[in-house]
């Protein structure tokens, strides 16, 4: 979780910096992908609303992987149906191609699309999301506070913990 | 946040930890000044992609959320004002939840106030499948304009605020990032006003409350 955190806001930053000196990449018909946090800029591709990426890409983005088993991260495996796969791989010129969203709706991931920034948005899978829900695990954070030092929830373990939100707004 | 720092005095020594977490899209320059001036002791960390408003499924500000020894919620979700300075507004009398407070810092799991895995599974529900497309909507719509793409944040922030019309998080920070009455042609006053008295916030049921609320 540090380490995507930690990613996430390089990637920002970076993304913050691009825009502030020169067009975005997507206004060179650059696409770009938020997958658990992390930014990736991807290859280019046909236009679609859906998210074609490489294999490549795929596993850059994500860390998921096309095995003769499923997709795969690690221990878990989403196997593609049988009867779908065409909506899944594409080959085309020696290019073989996945469809991220139609992986998304497979897996109940939910997802958002910006058209004019060519950016996909893909949040938590419903089991990632409600984990805690059976465990009671309070759903651990790593924040900065004002001079940038990240604290994480589980620093403070043995001690009882008020967490409380508020905002400026 | 006066009012957490006193709290925080009066029970730090028996091992309770206050982290208190800005929900702040534009960050240090949003949240930053009302730190600066509380001078606080206990942490306070600030979440520029409300983070936490998503792992915990949150909808409004202040929520509170419990946290034992083991890291395990003992207590979930609930609305957590330190003082009665909107009471005008919402209703909500904080002294209950202050002395609730208290008495877990006392006693820890024995606290009448902590709540049994049972009732806390009959409290939480899995996420509605809307509210986490709104979820999603929404860190689309803070990603364009942490990149300098505020106008195009717009719609986003609007689709999640249509997909998950319980959360004030999303209505409140979308409005107050631009001029709520021209991009979204209505304001935080009017809202309230619309509610006619049906509650701000998720009805509160203290052990040491009533059930009027």
């Amino acid at each position: 979780m540090n380490e995507i955190l930690k990613r996430m806001s390089a990637a920002m930053l970076l993304a913050v910096l691009i825009a502030a000196t020169g067009p975005a990449a997507s206004s060179n018909g650059g696409r770009r992908v938020i997958y658990e946090g992390v930014v990736t800029e991807l290859a280019a591709a046909e236009p679609s609303n859906d998210l074609w990426v490489t294999l490549k890409d795929l596993t850059r983005a994500t860390r998921f992987a096309v095995k003769p088993q499923g997709v795969c991260r690690d221990e878990l495996c989403f196997p593609i149906p049988k009867d779908r796969k065409a909506q899944f791989l594409v080959k085309k010129g020696g290019v073989t191609w996945f469809n991220l969203s139609e992986f998304a709706r497979l897996t109940k991931q939910p997802t958002a699309y910006d058209e004019k920034h060519a950016t996909w948005f893909f949040g938590p899978r419903p089991g990632q999301q409600n984990a805690f829900l059976s465990s009671l695990d309070a759903p651990e954070f790593s924040l900065p506070g004002m001079n940038g030092t990240k604290h994480s929830l589980s620093d403070f373990r043995g001690k009882k913990v008020f967490l409380v939100t508020w905002a400026s707004w | 946040m006066p009012g957490w720092q006193k709290l925080y005095s009066e029970l730090k020594s028996k091992n309770f930890e206050i982290i208190s977490i800005a929900e702040d899209t534009g960050g240090v320059k949003d949240a930053g000044p009302p730190i600066t001036a509380a001078k606080a002791e206990y942490t306070v960390l600030i979440d520029d992609t409300h983070l936490v408003t998503r792992l915990y499924d949150m909808v409004n500000v202040p929520t509170g959320v419990w946290i034992n020894e083991k890291g395990k919620i003992v207590r979930p979700n609930e609305v957590a004002y330190v003082d009665n300075r909107f009471k005008g507004m919402h209703g909500v009398d904080a002294a209950p939840y202050l002395d609730a407070l208290r008495d877990w810092a006392e006693k820890g799991d024995k606290s009448s106030f902590v709540m049994s895995a049972d009732e806390m599974r009959a409290r939480l529900k899995p996420q509605n499948p809307d509210h986490a497309l709104a979820s999603a909507e929404f860190a689309l719509a803070e990603y364009l304009y942490a990149t300098g793409n505020g106008a195009d944040a717009i719609p986003h922030f609007k689709e999640a605020q249509r997909l998950n019309p319980e959360s004030w998080n999303y209505k409140r920070q979308a409005w107050a990032l631009s001029n709520a009455q021209k991009d979204y042609g209505t304001t935080f006053g009017d809202e309230v006003k619309k509610l006619n008295g049906k509650p701000y916030y998720a009805p509160r049921a203290l052990p040491n409350e009533g059930k009027k609320n």
